[in-house]
This record gives C-alpha cells, structure tokens and sequence, in this order.
C-alpha cells in the first residue's frame, strides 16, 4: 500500500521545508523598515529567490547526471567539467540578476512606484552573487558527500538545497540591502 | 568534454527569463499590498512557507508522475486510477501540513513578539485556505505539464519543478490576499 509509504517519507519532508520557510520568512518579516524605505526591493524578492532555486538545483541535477555517467565521481571531482558547471551557474547568476533588476524599475513605473534603479540592480546583483557562490560550494560539498556514500544525488540535493537555499538568499538580500543603504 | 559554460548559459536563459517575468509579478502584486503586509508582519513570515510547500507538493507528485510513466505503471489518460489516487493522497499531504505548519507559524511568531494583530482561528483559516487552494492548482499544473511533456518527448523530470515552482508563488500570493480579503484579519 503506497499512500502509508507516502505519507510517512513526505509529510516530515514537508514539514521541515516548511520549518526552513519560516525562518526564511522570519528574516523577511525582519525587514519592515528596509521594505518601506527601498520602494522596489519586495519587487525583486521573489525573483531572487527563484532565480536561486532554479540555477541550484539545475546544477546540482547536472552534477547528478554526471555522476551516473560516470564523468564525475567522489576520487574525481574537481576537473574541467565541474569547473565549466561553475562558471556556467555564476555567469548565469550575473546575467539574471541584472535582468531582474532592470524589469523590476521599468515595470514599477507604470505602476506609481519609483524605486532607485542603481540601489535595485546592485542589490539584486550583490545578492544573486553571493548566494550563486555560497549556494554552488554547498551544492558541490552535499554532492561530494552523497557520492562518498553511494547513495543516488536525484533522491537528496533537490529538498535540501529548496530548504537551505531560500534561507540562505533571503539573509543575501538582507545583508545586500544594508550594505547598499550604508555606501549609496 | 560534456559540459561548455557557454551551452549552460545559452540553453537555460529562455526559461528564466520567463521564470523570472512571472516571479516579477509576483512581486509587484506584493508592492501593491504592502500596507497590509507592513502592518501585519505575521504575513511576511507565512508568505514562503505557503508557496514553499506548494512548490514541494506539487514537484513530488511531478516526480512520482514521471516516474510512473516512464516505468508504465500510470497510463496517459486523465482517467487512470493510479494518478487519481496519487493527487488524492498528495492533496491530504499537502492539507495536514498546512494545519500544522500555521499553528507553528502563529506560535514562533507569537515567541519573536511581531506584531500580529489577528485571531488565531483567522490566521489558521487565512494560511490553510490559500494553502489548499494553491495545492490544488500546483497539482493539476503538475499533472497537466507531466503529461503534456512526456508526450511532447521531453523528460517530465526537468519540466515539472520550474513550471510548477513558477505558477505556484504568483497564484500563492494571489490566493493570500483572496483569502484576506474573504475571511477578513
């Protein structure tokens, strides 16, 4: 009977996602007063965040079926193909950012909002780097681990980089906020 | 050489340029809200976690779909059994996590002292509702982009999470503010 099988693997799988969310959304609720002085910054928090997952758990799919090719495995890990999964990630963390940015000043406008362009895109820039990097170390040291094991990467990287992942860009976007408030 | 920067680059800047619109959406649906949101904190904090499990709910019964496809045991039909019995029991996941992850949130947030201004019964009602109707929707997405990619050719795997984590945030947000506006705070 699948639906007891089910119930028992997801259930506390979901309910520890969930526990990660609220931390994630206790930062956000951290950030009122950032959120009114930067008109724009709750603009590009959903974005960021999905830009994230999305990059994240590609690459760490990539890795997945690396390994099954058997390119890459726990005593081979550092050659040139993870090298070009890395720099193919943070390129892409660099180019969306400053996508998201840009879309979210000129879709603001019609809309009565006047956020600062420059604060924005730096902003989304600094954070989408910085959680790009820490984000693809994390992902390397998880896949490098489960590969050590033996277990199948499929099974493990998707869930736990989903909980980390949103924590760790939301604290990116706060800390990238401050820093931007403190120079600008 | 499998892997070229460049090819990552090039083959996944489509998709999140289109991820990425629909998120900005999202975003200004909660600009446009963000009185509400300011004067109740307690909302901020709920917001990932609705779309959160949304998204998983609606990726693992992707991924349990794709995997019974592949292997034949869920047939390409919208009548079969086994997918039936699938939402069915993903849903009531979905539900029973919603219940207990609102009671926690109201008593975390309760602890952090925040500003929440809302009966808990409300509160309950405000995140198990958006909740259960935003699994709804990422299931049927989920079941829709499943089947239409596994007949398509392309490996369901790789279609379910963006499309369903996508549509799951904006409809999510949607869906708070609707019932907001319904159960009243």
């Amino acid at each position: 009977m699948y639906v007891k099988e089910m119930v028992i693997q997801s259930l506390p799988l979901l309910i520890i996602c969930g526990l990660g969310e609220i931390i994630a959304g206790s930062t956000l609720s951290g950030m009122t007063r950032m959120l009114e002085d930067i008109p724009g910054l709750i603009v590009v928090i959903p974005a960021i965040i999905a830009l994230r997952g999305n990059i994240s758990t590609a690459f760490a799919s990539r890795l997945g079926s690396a390994y099954h090719l058997g390119i890459i495995d726990s005593d081979n890990m550092w050659n040139e193909e993870l090298k070009q999964n890395i720099i193919g990630s943070l390129t892409l963390s660099l180019i969306m950012s400053i996508i998201i940015g840009t879309l979210a000043y000129i879709s603001s406008i019609p809309l009565g909002v006047s956020p600062d362009p420059i604060k924005i895109v730096m902003i989304v820039v600094l954070a989408g780097i910085i959680s790009g990097i820490i984000l693809t170390l994390m992902t390397i040291i998880i896949v490098f681990l489960v590969f050590k094991k033996g277990y199948d990467p499929d099974n493990i990287t998707g869930p736990a980089l989903a909980t980390f992942g949103d924590i760790i860009t939301m604290l990116c976007i706060l800390g990238a906020a401050i820093f931007v408030e403190v120079i600008l | 050489m499998i892997y070229r920067w460049k090819n990552i680059v090039k083959n996944s800047v489509p998709l999140l340029t289109i991820c990425i619109v629909i998120e900005i959406m999202a975003g200004q649906i909660l600009q446009g809200n963000q009185k509400q949101l300011l004067i109740l904190p307690i909302l901020l904090v709920s917001i990932p976690v609705i779309n959160g499990v949304g998204g998983n709910i609606g990726s693992i019964l992707g991924a349990r779909l794709a995997s019974g496809l592949h292997v034949g045991y869920i047939e390409y039909s919208i009548r079969d059994k086994n997918m039936h019995k699938n939402l069915a029991v993903i849903l009531l996941i979905g539900t029973v996590a919603y219940a207990i992850l609102a009671v926690l949130i109201y008593y975390i947030s309760y602890l952090r002292d925040i500003e929440m201004d809302i009966n808990i019964l409300n509160f309950i009602s405000i995140v198990l509702g958006s909740g259960v109707l935003l699994i709804i929707t990422t299931s049927i997405v989920s079941v829709i982009t499943a089947f239409l990619s596994f007949k398509k050719g392309l490996d369901p795997d790789d279609m379910v999470a963006p499309v369903v984590t996508t549509i799951g945030d904006t409809m999510g947000i949607i869906f708070l503010f609707l019932l907001i506006e319904v159960v009243g705070i």
